[in-house]
C-alpha cells in the first residue's frame, strides 16, 4: 500500500483552509498557511478531543522578557485550538503552547501535478 | 483498590460496557423558556429582558457574570457550549457513553447573588417546574435536582416537599457561588431536613462569580486562571467546614451530602486539617461524636474536573487516603468549556470493581436509584 495518498486537488486547499481528511482510519488535519500546506493529527493528547475541526487557526498571546513582559498577540493565523479544552498547538511545527515536552507528529502534505497528497 | 498494579493484568472493560452515571450536566434555562412557569409579578420582569444579548452564562437580571471585567481574545475553543433540549441531551450524553445524566442548570448556579429575595425564591419554582415539565425522565435517563433557593430556606424546603414524590427528581441542589450564609448556617436547617425526609441526597455545586463573600471575594486576581480555581474548591472547602461547624451530619445522619465541580484532590488535605483542629477545638464543634473525617468519607466526591498528574496512578492513591472507593462519583459538567469526557477517568489504573463503583454504581447509592434510573425508595 502506498504510503502517498491523494486527498483533493489544490483548489480545495486555498490560503487560509483548513479540512479535516480521513485517509484510512486516520483523521488529518490539512492547513494551508500561507501558500505552505501542514498535516496535523486530529486529536487531541490531552482528551482526544477532535483537534482540527474547530475554527481556523488564530494567533495567540505571549509575554517575553525581551518585551518587558508585555502581552504581545503572535503567530496570527498559525495557532490551532482544541474546541474541546482550549489547548493551543503551533500548526507549522506540531508544537504544544501549553507544555514544551509535546509536539504533534507532522504529516507531510504537498503538492504534486495538481493534487494534493499526504505522505504517511 | 490498593491493587492498582493487579489491574493492568484484567481484561479492562470497555466505557460502553460499564454503567455510566454522570453526576453533573447542565441544561440551559433562558429567561424566554422560564416565563410560563413564572408567577407574577415575576414573569414580568422575565418578559422585560427575554431579548436581551446573553452573554456567555451572563444575563443582566438574571444571572450576573464576569464578562464585564476582562480583555476579549479570539479563540477556537468551544468555551459557550449550550444544551437546550432533552432530545439535546439525550443525544450528546449518547456520544460520551453516559446512561443516566443528573441535571443542573447553567444560569442559576449563581442564583445566590440576586439580591431580591422574592425574585429568587420565584426563579427557583419556575425553574425546577420546568425542569420537571421538560427534562427529567428516568427512561430517557434524565435525571433532576431540586434547586433550593438559598435566600428562601423555607420556601426551598415546600419546593423540596413539592416535588419529593416525583421520579424525574433525584436530589437537591445547593447553589454556592456567591452565597450570603455557608451551608452549614442553622437557617438552613429545614431544607436539610427536608431532604432527609424526602430520601433525597443533597449536592452543592459552585461557579465563578465576584462577590464579596468568601471564596469569591477574587478582585484582586487578573483572569479567570485564579478567579476559577478558587471559586470552586475553596467554596467547597469552606461550605464543607462550616456544615461540621453545626454538626450537620451528625444533626442528619441519614442525609447524603455530595460535593460537584472541585475534583478531588483537596479532599485529602480539608480532611486532615479538619482532624487536628479538632484534637484542640472540639468544644467548639459539640456536636461531633467522632472526628470530622469520619464523617467526611461519608460524603460524595465528583471527579470533574478529575487532575491529570503524569502519573494516573497518583489519582487511586490520592483516593485512598479518604478511603474514596465508595464514595467517589463520575460528573463530566458537559457541555461547560471544562468537561470531562469519561475516557479520562476510563484511564486512571483502577480495578474493575472500583471502576464500575466510581463510574455508577456509587451515584446509584447516592441517589438510591437503580440501573434505570428509578428511585428505590419513593413514599
Amino acid at each position: 500500500m502506498s504510503r502517498e495518498h491523494v486527498i483533493g486537488d489544490l483548489s480545495d486547499f486555498p490560503p487560509g483552509a483548513h479540512r479535516v481528511v480521513k485517509v484510512g482510519r486516520r483523521e488529518i488535519g490539512v492547513f494551508n498557511i500561507g501558500g505552505k500546506l501542514y498535516g496535523l493529527p486530529n486529536v487531541c493528547p490531552h482528551q482526544t478531543g477532535p483537534l482540527c475541526e474547530g475554527k481556523p487557526p488564530l494567533g495567540t498571546l505571549v509575554a517575553r522578557s525581551e518585551n518587558d513582559w508585555k502581552f504581545e498577540w503572535v503567530d496570527e493565523g498559525e495557532v490551532v485550538v482544541c474546541p474541546w479544552h482550549g489547548l493551543e498547538y503551533h500548526v507549522p511545527t506540531g508544537r504544544c503552547l501549553a507544555y514544551p515536552n509535546i509536539t504533534l507528529r507532522s504529516y507531510e502534505v504537498f503538492v504534486e501535478d495538481g493534487e494534493v497528497k499526504v505522505r504517511l | 483498590m490498593a491493587e492498582a498494579a493487579t489491574a493492568k493484568r484484567e481484561r479492562k472493560e470497555k466505557l460502553e460496557d460499564i454503567l455510566v452515571v454522570d453526576c453533573d450536566v447542565h441544561v440551559h434555562e433562558s429567561p424566554e423558556a422560564l416565563i410560563p412557569y413564572c408567577e407574577m409579578p415575576w414573569r414580568k420582569a422575565l418578559e422585560t429582558i427575554k431579548d436581551v444579548k446573553e452573554f456567555y452564562l451572563d444575563i443582566p437580571g438574571f444571572s450576573p457574570g464576569t464578562t464585564v471585567y476582562e480583555a476579549k481574545f479570539p479563540s477556537g475553543q468551544e468555551a459557550t457550549r449550550m444544551v437546550h433540549s432533552a432530545s439535546q441531551m439525550r443525544e450528546e450524553l449518547d456520544e460520551i457513553h453516559v446512561d443516566i445524566g443528573v441535571l443542573f442548570p447553567d444560569h442559576f448556579l449563581k442564583i445566590p447573588v440576586i439580591s431580591q429575595v422574592d425574585y429568587a425564591s420565584a426563579l427557583a419554582r419556575a425553574y425546577n417546574a420546568w425542569l420537571l415539565a421538560e427534562w427529567c425522565s428516568p427512561e430517557n435517563g434524565l435525571l433532576g435536582c431540586i434547586l433550593a433557593c438559598p435566600q428562601d430556606p423555607v420556601g426551598a424546603a415546600h419546593e423540596i416537599e413539592k416535588y419529593s414524590d416525583e421520579k424525574g427528581m433525584v436530589g437537591v441542589f445547593l447553589p454556592c457561588a456567591g452565597l450570603e450564609r455557608l451551608w452549614g448556617h442553622r437557617q438552613y436547617d429545614p431544607i436539610y431536613e427536608a431532604a432527609q425526609e424526602a430520601d433525597l441526597p443533597v449536592l452543592m455545586h459552585s461557579v465563578t462569580v465576584i462577590h464579596p463573600v468568601f471564596p469569591f471575594n477574587t478582585q484582586g486576581f487578573e483572569t479567570e486562571f485564579g478567579r476559577h480555581i478558587c471559586s470552586h474548591t475553596f467554596s467547597m472547602m469552606a461550605n464543607i467546614v462550616h456544615m461540621m461547624t453545626t454538626g450537620v451530619p451528625v444533626r442528619y445522619p441519614d442525609l447524603r451530602v455530595a460535593v460537584t465541580e472541585a475534583g478531588i484532590s483537596w479532599v485529602p488535605f480539608l480532611m486532615h486539617k479538619m482532624d487536628k483542629e479538632y484534637i484542640e477545638r472540639r468544644r467548639e464543634v459539640p456536636f461531633l461524636e467522632d472526628k470530622p473525617s469520619t464523617y467526611l468519607k461519608k460524603m460524595y466526591f465528583a471527579t470533574q474536573p478529575v487532575e491529570e498528574p503524569e502519573n494516573l496512578s497518583d489519582l487511586v492513591t490520592m483516593m485512598e487516603l479518604y478511603d474514596g472507593e465508595d464514595n467517589t462519583i463520575f460528573a463530566s459538567d458537559w457541555p461547560h468549556h471544562d468537561f470531562d469526557h469519561p475516557s479520562k477517568v476510563h484511564q486512571i489504573p483502577f480495578t474493575s470493581e472500583v471502576r464500575r463503583k466510581v463510574f455508577g454504581e456509587n451515584a446509584l447509592r447516592l441517589f438510591n436509584i437503580d440501573a434505570g434510573g428509578n428511585r428505590l425508595r419513593v413514599r
